[in-house]
């Protein structure tokens, strides 16, 4: 499970580019005449290469040139949170020894339509320079990027050690890439789709692995819409000896799951439980589904259930016990069905609902799973008008009973103050929070206020909070909280919020640390954007989208700034000329802008 | 809502719904600009038919104030999108909201579709028409071949396959007014694809025709809600752009054995 999941540290690869221009006189080689460059550089060599964060090798990096020099030889995983932030070429002459690579792509308001397709963040340039740079390349981890059977074949083809791929809302891909994937690398480990669109190219991928046994530690293809060939993926898990994590589809049915499990349910650590549904054979006597769970000793992690049929939930109360990880964000399970269930779920710390479960079962949630850390409630119906099963009820309970709790993405259609408050106090471990009440410009239900104290209140108790989500109806008064107190905040996401520019210039001023900001259909104009103008370069990217922007403060912010590219995007019936700005999406880069800008993007 | 009945059904004058021009208002509110007054002609509201039309969406107002009570005893249904709540705030900042808008709430497209009941084992795949409703202008809106505009709401992206080509394209059916332009778009996408896999030498691109009359080499069919393969062309366009799953272009020769069998790209797959 990794919708948006984020990277711990700051990413700040961009810094350690500067190749030494400080203190000369520091220098290490001028400095050490008695010993040659190149014992030096062994001795280094063999110091870093234990260092594995990233901040701490960004941070050896600046050292002096020496420093910079090894630490690019020995640094074998390398993150870049932005594609367009630099080229491939200069991925590959600064770091020559690459094994893994982690990158990230659109930014995350394109998953909600907001970015026309064929924006960009195109794979193909990465893998070809990669292919001729580091033939001992073993992972790579991308995340929104547009990804094509052809990328995938140059993959499969130029890495011979290859382990692990991992597609996260990935597109432009279908299962032939899957196929030359699983067919042509040996030696794959993980092979991890998850919430990619993957097009059904009607090809049978999943006997394309090769014949002997396999390497596979985890196979999750749970966002797969297109059926497999299951007598395949039986022959597969069976000569899997290794496989841990197995995330099926919804074309897999129950009957097969449980054929699954008889094989290979002990060593399993992740079961994707596929469509939890019967197939064809709903006259016969249903197998012991309860018997084959009770078999999965080493289950911690368990998804799936895409179709849920409900009379046959209990058949996983063997491992609930034992359950660290539950995602029933798929099922649209009422709160009867659910009490039983996770009454049982003692060890649970992640937790995936759909607000079916309603507050009742967030109550029961709140009762048993004390040592709850990430909660995420989805809405089964997401409308703005709609009653809502969910509300601040749910939320005050899950305060009250959940009090480790660091992450919370919650949909409801009304919230109080009042619970905020109460969660801001009763969860000081909060680092998460994202909040969407559906119905926009929602006031307090209760008080008809606006919902400016909850979220100060959650700033200001929650110390160390990196990011926030608002919603609701907010004032300026909202942001100027944020700004005071919301020092380690490094996400920001912001809709229909919101009076003045004052409040987005109360967050650039106020929030030092701020990396990430996307906002939407907000009143924040010239003004506000010229008020940033010395963070830019410190921050990984800034989305604006439906605001008041002018094309002409955002000239003159490109102007200001030449290594941050200014895209502004818009249809094509927007000219240049036009001075509304639709869209405005910025980001550092060291390479200028990018040169496959589609027609609807304009770059200042 | 009116006119929106519960199980996701819509009558199908309100399958192009929402006003462009709405994420727009608080820019362009005194701006009469001609793209924004021909747009809103052009436009169906969300509404019983026969409502007057109001420029900056106040028969949403009417709306909001039929909302089901909720669970508190002070019911301030009626006040959630007033106006007067914001008076100090300059008048061309909308707080009102004016219509169900692009991306909102912010929740992926696979996540959409539960509530349309995607339980059939028939493999629905992720579009569902009755979304268009939703907020959301399409699902499977990540085609590959197709561009789309941020603002523009409504499109209906189904999967297409040929018959002899592996690689699948997807068609915007909202973007369509008839079955003769589907097949013109069909013979659009796939006459190149065609052409390639035949491995002609020299032979030029042969236009695919006679998609709808059993005339052409090949002939288009489809799946429908309910996972049964029909031919196209049969029922009015509405109707079969409302239950349209997914397009298949199958070899004429081919049809009668095509259509008999229901399930019959699982049945393949499970042998």
């Amino acid at each position: 499970m990794s919708e948006d999941d984020e990277d711990q540290s700051p990413a700040s690869d961009l810094r350690s580019q500067r190749p030494c221009s400080p203190n000369k006189s520091r220098n290490c080689i001028s400095s050490s005449q008695t010993f040659p460059d190149h014992v030096l550089e062994n001795v280094l060599e063999n110091v870093l290469q234990f260092l594995d964060s990233r901040c701490d090798r960004n941070a050896a990096s600046l050292v002096c040139k020496l420093w910079w020099k090894v630490e690019g030889l020995t640094r074998s995983e390398v993150f870049i949170g932005n594609c367009y932030a630099l080229s491939p070429a200069r991925l590959t002459q600064r770091f020559k020894r690459v094994r893994s690579l982690l990158l990230k792509g659109k930014p995350r308001f394109a998953d909600f339509n907001l970015m026309p397709a064929d924006w960009g963040a195109n794979f193909a340039p990465w893998v070809s320079t990669m292919a001729k740079a580091y033939p001992w390349l073993e992972k790579v981890d991308l995340k929104r990027m547009f990804v094509t059977d052809d990328d995938l074949a140059l993959l499969a083809e130029s890495f011979p050690g290859f382990k692990e791929l991992i597609l996260v809302c990935c597109e432009g891909f279908g299962t032939s890439g899957i196929a030359v994937v699983a067919n042509k690398c040996r030696k794959l480990k993980v092979l991890d789709l998850i919430e990619s669109d993957v097009t059904d190219d009607e090809v049978d991928w999943v006997s394309c692995f090769p014949e002997d046994v396999t390497c596979l530690e985890s196979l999750a293809f749970d966002c797969v819409e297109a059926p497999i060939n299951f007598k395949a993926l039986e022959a597969l898990v069976g000569r899997s000896p290794l496989l841990r994590k197995l995330r099926l589809n919804r074309f897999v049915s129950l009957e097969e799951v449980h054929r699954l499990l008889l094989l290979g349910a002990p060593q399993l650590t992740s079961l994707g439980t596929g469509s939890f549904s019967r197939g064809d054979q709903s006259q016969q006597e249903p197998p012991d589904y309860a018997a084959a769970f009770r078999s999965c000793k080493s289950v911690v992690c368990l998804s799936g259930f895409r179709e849920l049929m409900p009379e046959y939930l209990p058949a996983i109360l063997p491992v609930c016990a034992n359950l660290t990880s539950l995602n029933f964000s798929y099922a649209n399970i009422s709160p009867d069905m659910f009490k039983p269930i996770i009454h049982n779920c003692h060890k649970l710390q992640i937790f995936w609902a759909l607000d079916s479960i309603c507050d009742e079962g967030l109550q029961a949630v709140a009762a048993t799973c004390k040592e709850l850390r990430e909660l995420r409630i989805f809405p089964f119906d997401p409308r703005e008008d709609t009653e809502g099963p969910v509300s601040e009820l749910g939320l005050q309970a899950i305060s009250e009973g959940c009090r480790k709790l660091e992450s919370l993405l919650y949909f409801c259609q009304h919230m109080t103050n009042a619970a905020l408050i109460a969660m801001s106090h009763n969860c000081p471990e909060l680092t998460v929070f994202r909040l969407c009440i559906m119905g926009r410009l929602r006031p307090d239900h209760v008080t008809g206020k606006a919902m400016d104290e909850g979220f100060g209140a959650i700033v200001k108790n929650c110390k160390k909070l990196t990011r926030l989500a608002v919603s609701g109806l907010l004032t300026d008064q909202a942001f100027r909280y944020m700004g005071e107190y919301g020092k380690l905040i490094r996400t920001l996401s912001v809709a229909f919020a919101g009076d003045s520019d004052m409040a987005l210039r109360h967050v650039l001023e106020g929030c030092p640390r701020l990396q990430k900001l996307e906002i939407r259909d907000s009143p924040f104009g010239d003004v506000a954007l010229r008020s940033g103008m010395h963070r830019y370069y410190n921050m990984r990217f800034v989305w604006m989208s439906a605001c008041r922007l002018t094309m002409g403060c955002c000239k003159d912010v490109a102007r200001a700034m030449p290594n941050l590219v200014v895209e502004v995007i818009g249809s094509d019936d927007d000219d240049v000329n036009r001075d509304y700005v639709e869209t405005l999406y910025m980001y550092r880069s060291l390479d200028g802008p990018r040169k496959d800008a589609p027609q609807f993007v304009t770059i200042l | 809502m009116e006119g929106y009945s519960r199980n996701g059904e819509i009558s199908p004058k309100l399958l192009h719904l929402i006003p462009q021009g709405t994420r727009r208002n608080w820019f362009h509110d005194d701006q009469a600009s001609v793209y924004n007054t021909e747009e809103k002609k052009l436009e169906l509201k969300l509404g019983p038919p026969g409502e007057d039309e109001h420029e900056d969406g106040s028969s949403m107002l009417r709306h909001i104030k039929k909302e089901p009570k909720d669970k508190s005893t002070l019911s301030l249904a009626g006040k959630h999108f007033s106006p007067s709540s914001t008076t100090n705030k300059p008048t061309s900042q909308k707080r009102t909201a004016p219509g169900p808008v692009v991306g909102w709430p912010p929740v992926r497209s696979f996540r959409k579709n539960l509530a349309n009941g995607s339980s059939s084992k028939l493999g629905n795949d992720s579009t569902s028409n009755a979304v268009v409703l939703k907020n959301q202008k399409c699902d499977d809106d990540n085609g590959r071949a197709m561009t789309m505009e941020p603002k523009r709401q409504g499109g209906l992206f189904v999967k297409i396959n040929m018959y002899g080509v592996p690689i699948g394209r997807k068609v915007d059916l909202n973007s369509h007014n008839s079955y003769a332009q589907l097949s013109f778009t069909v013979d659009k996408l796939f006459r190149g694809l065609l052409a390639a896999q035949r491995e002609s030498f020299g032979e030029e691109e042969k236009p695919i025709t006679g998609l709808l009359d059993g005339n052409g080499e090949y002939t288009l069919t489809y799946e429908d809600s309910e996972g049964d393969k029909m031919l196209v062309g049969d029922v009015p366009w509405h109707m079969f752009v409302s239950s349209v799953k997914r397009l298949r272009v199958i070899k004429t020769s081919k049809i009668s054995s095509a259509l008999t069998y229901g399930n019959g790209k699982q049945e393949k797959m499970r042998s």
